[in-house]
């Protein structure tokens, strides 16, 4: 069965499509800075190819087992951990070189691929939890995005990598993929407590989420998967600040219809509809994405409905979508790139009702993870 | 890599990189000089090598590729092994970081790296830190992770004495900076476990009411004064502010709102006094009449919203 599409005229599809396939053919030498994400590059074209419907299962079925051979088992029995490395050739036997987000990402190409074999019995689901234990920093409650290289003393999270909101979602969701539902799952294999004291900090005074007190929709958008995905724990915030943050969010929504903003340098009308990511900058394509999964996490719809989203839809596909290339940029002045590609594609689809914003999967795919794949 | 006459790399054999395997993706076309750097970074990495010859191959192999985390936790090993905790060479480390930081503004590993780094460090100092802030910030003045890093440093070194000033100069230089306006609140709710002195409050009041009249229409400004009432103030809106927040919206209150069409100078001191008259059953009037100038006239893309804080005012 293939992704339902997003039905809109307007969209270039075939073009989207080529741009997209690009990106998973033979790449120029430019292209090699990103070998340490390599596999975020799959998950993006491969998602961007499911919101357009395309049976990517099929087409790409002879890639699963590369992408296979991007995990590892480490250890053995009760000690093992499991991961994925984002790049073969950093298969070493020397130094650790798995990473939480080379996992997420290697899981949710598997899961587009229906590899369903490997989440019923090849993985080691237990392995692949303990990896995210020994990233956590129970006394920070975050979340470290790989290992330190060499295991002196037992596996250590890594002392160089940044251990804000990305990664604690990122470490999230892989427990949620092998099989945690509620607290009581998560909790064997991280400090929930620290956990929620680490987003508690990052709860921001104005509503939303960021570092140091600074909102920010990418993370706000983290914080939120975060709670949706351990499913009861929404009482470690009161009911005001999750209005606060709803209206935090939908002041992100660019207008060109209020008093002049004299002197300011990052304000355009054309961004009228669009999402911004912070106060005060231009409407940027990804943060529709950040924005609306957020929104409709907290289920703003109930409150106020859904037009706000035809706004963003008219900015996503006026101003962002590029007709002649195929993909979409940030803004309406830039070149498109795979990752603003992805995110609007996304952010359509997951207006409508087609795409499962906390996991970051199409509905269909996330629907099968929840209800066949691992079931708890 | 080979032609630093420096080091010698003629007993390692680089790591191959195979490429064209079945069913492979995003197939790189990496060039010879890729290959080589990483096929020698690899190889003494896979043999654990921890020497300054394995210093310099990892920097080459991170300007190639500045998001490898392995490569990064690498070359923290390696410092940590030949350096330890010696300040002087561990300055070293971090006059090289800022080099590479500058040629690489928007990766973010450098930030964590370099806290790794200060944290070995046996004697760091804060101002050791400030001219790469300084100059990360004048090249983007919003870099949210170079704000990040500004205020870990400043809760590491628990050194806020220069901290509203920097502030400021970034305002001055752009009143609708909200990074900017951000700092100054993580200051005050930082510097003193009790909440800002008095005279403290005071003065920002006066500074913010300063900035809101030169830029009248500006969120940062109209959030900071906000959160002043609400986080050292109990959120209570005294007269003096709310008659403040009315210059900005003259005559709304006094008109009848269907045939209201005049120009406002801001939807946020509008926002600002339907929030206050919110609070109190007896302003829910001009809570509504405010609320529905925004919907009609002055933030209409949110109308549903405002609709929605109109309808909570009977609660």
């Amino acid at each position: 069965m293939a992704p339902t599409p997003i039905l809109d005229e307007r969209l270039t599809i075939q073009k989207h499509r080529k741009f997209l396939q690009r990106h998973l053919a033979i790449l120029p030498s430019k292209h090699q800075e990103h070998e340490a994400n390599k596999l975020a590059i799959v998950t993006y074209a491969l998602i961007g190819l499911s919101c357009i419907g395309d049976p990517i299962s099929e087409e790409y079925a002879a890639s699963k087992k590369w992408l296979r051979r991007h995990y590892r088992v480490i250890g053995q029995g009760d000690s093992s951990i499991a991961g994925f490395f984002p790049s073969l050739y950093m298969d070493l036997d020397n130094a650790l070189t798995i990473s939480l987000t080379s996992t997420l990402f290697g899981l949710i190409s598997l899961l587009c691929l229906k590899d369903h074999k490997f989440f019923n019995s090849d993985v080691d689901r237990e392995g692949i939890c303990r990896f995210v234990s020994k990233c956590h920093k129970p006394e920070a409650g975050g979340f470290s995005a790989s290992l330190d290289i060499i295991a002196e003393d037992g596996f250590q999270p890594s002392k160089t990598d940044p251990d804000d909101l990305r990664h604690t979602y990122v470490a999230i969701a892989i427990l949620y993929l092998m099989g945690c539902r509620k607290s009581s799952h998560f909790s064997q294999y991280v400090c929930l407590e620290s956990l929620s004291s680490h987003v508690k900090e990052k709860a921001c005074i104005s509503g939303g989420f960021g570092q140091y007190g600074e909102p920010h929709a990418g993370y706000t958008s983290c914080a939120l998967s975060i709670l949706e995905l351990i499913s009861d724990r929404w009482d470690i915030f009161p009911d005001s600040f999750y209005d606060r943050t709803i209206e935090w969010l939908l002041q992100r929504q660019v207008s060109d219809k209020c008093p002049e903003m004299s002197g300011h340098e990052h304000f355009d009308p054309e961004d009228d509809g669009g999402f911004q990511g912070r106060e005060n900058k231009f409407a940027d394509s990804c943060y529709g994405f950040w924005c609306v999964n957020s929104l409709n996490i907290l289920k703003t719809s109930q409150k106020v409905g859904n037009e706000y989203q035809n706004g963003l839809s008219e900015y996503l596909i006026n101003k962002t979508q590029n007709s002649l290339l195929g993909g979409f940029s940030k803004n309406d002045n830039e070149d498109p790139d795979l990752y603003h590609t992805c995110l609007t594609l996304a952010a359509l689809s997951l207006m409508s009702g087609e795409f499962d914003g906390s996991l970051f999967l199409p509905r269909k795919v996330a629907d099968t993870a929840k209800s066949q794949l691992i079931a708890p | 890599m080979s032609d630093d006459p420096e080091f010698q790399y003629d007993d390692v054999e680089p790591l191959p990189i195979s490429s064209d395997q079945e069913g492979e993706l995003c197939q790189i076309m990496y060039d010879e000089e890729y290959r080589t750097v990483m096929g020698i970074a690899r190889a003494l990495l896979q043999r654990l090598e921890f020497s300054e010859r394995a210093l310099y191959a990892t920097s080459q192999a991170i300007e190639l590729v500045p998001a490898f985390y392995t490569m990064w936790n690498y070359r923290f090993q390696i410092v940590r092994t030949l350096y330890g905790a010696d300040g002087v060479k561990l300055n070293c480390e971090l006059d090289w970081l800022d080099e590479f930081t500058l040629n690489n503004p928007k990766n973010y590993q450098i930030w964590s790296y370099r806290q790794a780094l200060l944290q070995l460090h046996p004697s760091p100092e804060f101002q050791r830190e400030l001219p790469i802030l300084q100059s990360m910030i004048d090249e983007d003045t919003k870099n949210y992770h170079v704000w990040s890093y500004r205020r870990w440093c400043v809760l590491f070194f628990r050194e806020f004495s220069n901290e509203l000033q920097f502030a400021s100069s970034l305002i001055a230089r752009d009143v609708y900076n909200n990074s900017a306006w951000c700092h100054r609140m993580f200051v005050l709710k930082n510097q003193v476990r009790e909440g800002p002195p008095s005279e403290v409050l005071t003065g920002e009041l006066h500074y913010t009411k300063k900035q809101i009249e030169i830029a009248p229409q500006n969120i940062s400004s109209w959030n900071y004064l906000r959160g002043l009432y609400d986080e050292f103030l109990d959120g209570e809106a005294d007269p003096a502010i709310i008659e403040f927040a009315l210059s900005f919206a003259p005559g709304i209150f006094a008109v009848d709102i269907s045939d209201f069409s005049s120009q406002i100078q801001s939807s946020y001191a509008l926002e600002f006094l339907a929030h206050a008259y919110a609070k109190n059953k007896d302003t829910f009037a001009q809570a509504r009449k405010a609320y529905q100038a925004l919907s009609d006239h002055y933030d209409p893309i949110r109308k549903n919203f405002w609709a929605y804080k109109i309808r909570s005012l009977t609660t």
